[in-house]
């Protein structure tokens, strides 16, 4: 059986259709709650999200399915009741994370958490379910803290969410693919397989020179362009921008070079930003507005673009059986 | 047409001479004389920052009301006026829940902005999304914290409610970190700019630190500094030290006997009767620490009223007259919250 945690229960992993393996509803830093600058009432939260998750819907009609998987981690302003509303609504399918965007993402209380407490925290999200909301978690979130290098904290996630996923059998991704040694030592440590695992944002503007592609692909996991969108073409691009050019050459080098099951793209967007301004006019809907055009023009054929959206996120999210 | 979320709850909210004389309770300002014997130092809801997420923490709001107004009523029934809930905007706070037990226990509950040390912060403040990811200064934190007394404090991304009646920070131990001394400077900028007094838990040196919000600006007379009863504290004389240089010296762990990090009650009691014998009645405060609910760290069961029914008997066994035990538990507070 194949099976995905969404936020609304269980799906086969056909009924997916096409995926965006790395979005954000809306992402604030821990404590920018307290800071009412970024606050918006719910009329503005559901006015800014509902339109582009149902153009989302409609774009995706031909591939049998929408599916949104949010990477905000635990701390991060993730909202899984309002999550469930949004699917219910608007026919998207969501899948939810548990786990911690990075290190200095996780508040007090889990920054002085065992590995076994981390772990068995990612498992209670996975099969049990999130807070009260009944609603499971089909993918961990880990990822590397500021400053490109891993620290200690970052490394006590990355191994409770490796014996989680070996557990449960959900799959990793990671905010960051720089300094990616010491997680490999860790998932080998662990007996984790690196193909459930997506070392994310290996295509952002600031990690260039910093990634380890061939141990990454060499190992057989799997590398995200999901930052596609933060162009340094926009009028006040983030720092972490990049040349669009430049992004897509990059993505299809590595095809190219055959690693397309190894793959997968995304526009990290936020539907409704919770603590920092977002980038106007950036959604999930660049997948269809820009990326996909792009690769077309680039000569890129359906099967190979039905493979980078669909088949390829179809297998990482499926629930392994161990 | 629906409010902004941002807006002032409370109009009383709102800095200005009405204030004068008293202090902002979670249900509006009292004259500060009314507010009776004060706990100046305690927790109501107590949460390790995270904790909330916890897959084995409970967070039933009814049990949580419940404990806590069993607390309060017993605090009211031993002769108690008001609790301070001293744990700062990120602890556990939870403004209406705070307004709801006080009407129902007829307790005074003031509340606190604030935050500290450095380990209880979130990301935003610490590792901002900017390059590179530079701490907040004190000028923002003291325009967070002025907000919470002048436009009232949040229900976070929800509204704002009453004023904060206190600015609490505490320190590293181990020493103040840099974003440790934005938090006390910023505290201390927000208190001069809005009336209200500052709690300081110091770090590493009592004397030093508050010379850092002193140096803000602030009257020593707005500064409380807690943690005075550590043993290193006692044993640097930092007790009078602190009461010389005008601020009020907190004895706020008043009923824990069991901890070395902590000097002992017949310790305490020796303290409080020395300084009030160096003429620094005016200066003291007692309180205990107590945590009224603990999430996320172990329970500290500790009756609110412990300074007023078990400690003060001891002062007066050791000759602190009846006037001086009043000035102490009620007067002193009074003029620490009155805001000016």
């Amino acid at each position: 059986m194949s099976r995905v945690h969404t936020v609304l229960g269980p799906i086969a992993a056909e009924e997916l259709g096409l995926v965006a393996v790395h979005e954000h509803i809306g992402y604030g830093m821990p404590g920018s709650e307290l800071d009412t600058q970024w606050w918006k009432t719910p009329e503005q939260r559901y006015g800014e999200t509902v339109p582009k998750l149902r153009q989302f819907a409609e774009y995706s009609r031909g591939y049998g399915g929408a599916t949104f998987v949010d990477a905000t981690g635990i701390c991060n302003g993730r909202d899984v009741d309002y999550y469930q509303s949004l699917s219910a609504k608007t026919g998207v399918h969501i899948v939810a994370a548990t786990g911690f965007v990075g290190g200095d993402t996780a508040l007090r209380f889990f920054a002085e958490a065992s590995v076994d407490y981390l772990m068995r925290q990612f498992v209670h999200e996975i099969t049990v379910g999130i807070g009260n909301t009944g609603g499971k978690a089909g993918i961990i979130k880990v990822g590397v803290s500021r400053g490109f290098r891993m620290k200690e904290l970052d490394l006590r996630i990355y191994r409770a969410a490796a014996r989680a996923a070996l557990l449960t059998g959900v799959p990793i991704f990671t905010h960051l693919a720089v300094d990616v040694e010491p997680a490999l030592a860790v998932f080998a440590e662990e007996g984790l397989p690196l193909d459930r695992v997506l070392f994310g944002h290996a295509d952002d503007g600031v990690s260039q020179g910093k990634v380890n592609e061939e141990a990454i692909l060499g190992g057989g996991g799997r590398i995200g362009f999901d930052t596609f969108g933060y162009d340094l073409e926009l009028p006040d691009p983030p720092f972490w921008g990049r040349h669009r050019r430049e992004r897509l050459e990059h993505f299809l080098r590595l095809i190219g070079e055959g690693h397309l099951d190894q793959v997968l793209a995304s526009a990290d967007a936020n539907c409704s930003p919770l603590g920092w301004p977002g980038v106007e006019g950036h959604t999930v809907n660049y997948i269809y507005e820009q990326l996909i055009p792009d690769l077309r023009q680039e000569g890129i054929d359906e099967a190979t673009i039905h493979r980078v959206f669909v088949t390829n996120p179809a297998e990482f999210l499926t629930l392994t059986t161990n | 047409m629906l409010k902004d979320p941002t807006a002032p709850h409370h109009p009383q909210a709102r800095g200005g001479p009405l204030q004068r004389g008293h202090a902002h309770t979670v249900l509006g300002p009292v004259p500060a004389d009314s507010l009776g014997v004060v706990a100046v130092h305690e927790a109501l809801l107590s949460v390790v920052p995270g904790a909330e997420h916890g897959y084995d923490i409970s967070m039933d709001r009814a049990d949580i009301f419940e404990v806590l107004a069993a607390k309060l009523r017993a605090f009211k029934a031993a002769g108690g006026g008001t609790v301070v809930d001293s744990t700062g905007m990120f602890h556990g706070r939870d403004v209406p829940l705070l307004e709801n037990l006080s009407r129902a226990t007829g307790v005074h509950v003031v509340a606190s902005t604030g935050m500290g040390p450095e380990e209880n912060l979130g990301g935003y403040f610490l590792t901002p999304q900017t390059n590179p990811p530079t701490p907040w200064p004190a000028e923002k934190f003291a325009d967070l914290f002025g907000r919470e007394v002048t436009e009232g404090m949040v229900v976070p991304r929800v509204e704002r409610r009453g004023a904060a009646g206190l600015v609490a920070t505490t320190g590293t131990r181990g020493g103040l970190t840099p974003t440790d001394e934005s938090l006390f400077r910023g505290a201390a900028r927000a208190a001069v700019a809005t009336g209200v007094p500052v709690s300081i838990r110091y770090g590493a040196d009592a004397v030093a630190e508050l010379e850092l919000v002193l140096a803000e600006g602030l009257p020593a007379d707005r500064v409380v500094v807690g943690d005075l009863d550590r043993a290193g504290a006692v044993a640097a004389g930092w007790p009078a030290a602190v009461a010389e240089r005008g601020a009020y010296v907190a004895i706020d762990h008043v009923g824990r006997n069991d901890d070395d990090a902590f000097v002992r009650d017949a310790d305490r009691a020796a303290l409080v009767a020395e300084l009030v014998a160096a003429g620094h009645a005016h200066r003291v405060l007692l309180s205990g620490n107590a945590v009224g609910v603990a999430k996320g760290h172990a329970p500290y069961e500790l009756p609110y009223a412990h300074a007023l029914t078990a400690f003060a008997p001891l002062l007066a066994a050791r000759g602190v007259g009846d006037a001086d035990i009043q000035q102490i538990l009620v007067a002193n507070p009074r003029d620490l919250l009155a805001v000016r």
